[in-house]
């Protein structure tokens, strides 16, 4: 088990965001994360990152407890993370973005612009090394994202819509991508709304609805789960 | 690569050069005018590291001036310490002071964070004039040194280590580029390992220092200092002018900025005399910086081409025009 989420709650105001929500995450798996709008899968990654503090329960990560450790901490143990709105560093080279995720490891310059391109290499990103954040596409910058993510050398990766707003041949590269990634060391948590990339990439599915679990199960099952129907797929999908 | 660091290095090693010569070609005046130059470019650089790196406009950074000023007079009036050993008190003080006052400010960011800190150095001037140690609102009498090769060295010293420490800690370091990542996106360095409340912290101090230092030598070299002359608002202001219009975040920008400032307003002082019509004429100039060329002289050097019709247009964009 790399990552236990145990009983936890969240809410904003009078909002309940997350719901004495429980999640256990295997290693080397995909686990999707599905559900509607404000369901709470963003609220769970801030609350696994540290960016929220919980108001009850745990987060346990490789055995150890991070609930409530700071942002950079949690990092530095191994949660990456990439935002649904991409974060870059807009006035800094693509290559500047990376270097800053590497740091984490690097303690030099040298080394640092090493990996990073190592890493805008494995994103295709290498050819843009040197231009501004502000003047990349938004593929471009949702592969940064990513490739910031993993330059922080996770052995958890959550993803936040990393393919939201791209082109159907985009979101297929991008498929492909995340495929080559995974492996025994890098576990991922994929939110997305785009099903066909869940249903392709993920070993299990959790579904979010008002910030509780409804259902976990392989894709297949989670797609003819009537509760799941109801409150997020519609009937399309059924098989 | 070679010739790429070649031409980075060798315009400030001429410029350094000509530096430590000038002042045998140069009379009392224009030295004194020149290191009033050199102190401004090292001030416009530390302001520089916290507001034009790490994005927090600091508008009381006049205070750490002034604090290093009080700190090397009280040092040498009342306890007799020798100079050197007072300008280092005064940076240290300086920066333990920007520690605490970042401690609690650093959260905050935008407009919240140049009020926080513009309350912070009124505060410290309203205790310089309360306090009996500093001489209130009467100032202080330094022992006086009349040495102007000396103080002109000195300040070219402190400059010089300003700016060599900015190209070595921030151009060329993790620290810079974690700097810029917080002035960027400060949620996502955080989110990227940053520690972005000790490094934001470490960035004040350092913006600290060297003013206190400075404030020091001024102190020791114009002999007489009060609440005005070391803690006015001005101090802040024209920090944060001259890094505008040079361009904030770069490491010739302030100088830029600092050596136009301050010789213009040294030269209208030649010819009209004691007044303030200058700070009219500075005054429209920045409105033009801010309005024309955001990112500063700099910022307009490295575009090469400057066309006044593009930055109409740029002008009118910003205003929906």
């Amino acid at each position: 088990m790399i990552l236990e989420a145990i009983d936890l709650t969240k809410s904003f105001g009078g909002v309940m965001a997350i719901n004495h929500l429980s999640l256990q995450v295997e290693k080397g798996m995909i686990l999707g994360l599905i559900g509607p709008n404000g369901s709470g899968k963003t609220t769970f990654f801030n609350l696994v990152t540290g960016l929220y503090r919980p108001d009850g329960g745990k987060v346990i990560f490789h055995g150890k407890e991070i609930t409530g450790l700071r942002p950079h901490r949690i990092c530095g143990l191994g949660i990456g993370r990439t935002f649904q709105v991409p974060a870059p560093f807009g006035k800094m080279t693509v290559l500047e973005n990376v270097m800053v995720g590497t740091f984490v490891h690097a303690s030099t310059m040298k080394a640092a612009r090493k990996l990073a391109l190592e890493i805008l290499e494995k994103v295709r990103l290498d050819d843009k090394a040197d231009q501004l954040v502000l003047n990349v596409t938004l593929e471009d910058r949702k592969r940064l994202e990513l490739a910031r993510a993993l330059a922080t050398k996770p052995s958890l990766l959550l993803l936040d819509e990393v393919m939201s707003g791209l082109t159907p041949a985009e979101v297929k590269a991008s498929i492909e991508l995340i495929r080559e990634l995974r492996t025994e060391e890098l576990t991922l948590i994929v939110v997305e709304h785009i099903m066909d990339v869940i249903l392709s990439l993920c070993d299990r599915i959790a579904v979010l609805d008002y910030g509780q679990k409804i259902a976990e199960d392989i894709p297949d099952r989670i797609v003819n789960n009537p509760e799941v129907i109801k409150a997020y797929l519609g009937e399309r999908y059924r098989a | 690569m070679a010739e790429k660091l070649n031409r980075r290095l060798g315009l400030p090693i001429a410029l350094l050069i000509v530096c430590l010569i000038l002042p045998f070609f140069l009379s009392p005046l224009w030295i004194r005018i020149t290191t009033e130059v050199l102190m401004w470019a090292a001030l416009a650089q530390s302001w520089n590291i916290i507001g034009g790196y790490t994005g927090y406009l600091s508008f009381g950074h006049g205070a750490f001036f002034g604090l290093g000023a009080y700190v090397t007079g009280i040092l040498m009036v009342h306890l007799g310490w020798p100079f050197g050993i007072g300008l280092l008190a005064s940076g240290i003080l300086a920066a333990l002071l920007a520690l605490v006052i970042g401690y609690p400010t650093l959260r905050l960011r935008g407009a919240y964070f140049a009020i926080a800190t513009w309350a912070f150095g009124e505060m410290i001037r309203q205790i310089a004039i309360i306090l009996e140690i500093t001489g209130g609102a009467f100032g202080m009498q330094l022992p006086s040194y009349l040495n102007l090769p000396f103080f002109y060295y000195l300040m070219l010293g402190i400059t010089a280590l300003t700016y060599l420490t900015t190209h070595i800690l921030l151009e060329r370091a993790r620290f810079g580029l974690k700097l810029l990542a917080i002035r960027e996106q400060e949620e996502a360095a955080e989110m990227v390992g940053v520690d972005t409340v000790s490094i934001k912290m470490e960035a004040f101090a350092l913006s600290a220092f060297f003013p206190g230092v400075i404030g020091g030598i001024n102190a020791y070299w114009v002999t007489y200092i009060h609440p005005d002359s070391v803690l006015g608002a001005q101090l802040t202001d024209f920090m944060v002018v001259m890094a505008f219009l040079g361009g904030i975040g770069s490491l010739w920008g302030p100088f830029l900025g600092a050596v136009l400032v301050q010789l213009v307003q040294r030269v209208l002082w030649l010819v009209w005399g004691e007044g303030t019509f200058y700070l009219v004429i500075i005054g429209g100039a920045i409105c033009a910086v801010v309005l024309f060329i955001p990112n500063g002289l700099i910022g307009l050097m490295e575009a090469r081409i400057f066309s006044p019709r593009e930055a109409l247009g740029q002008w009118r964009k910003a205003i929906k025009w």
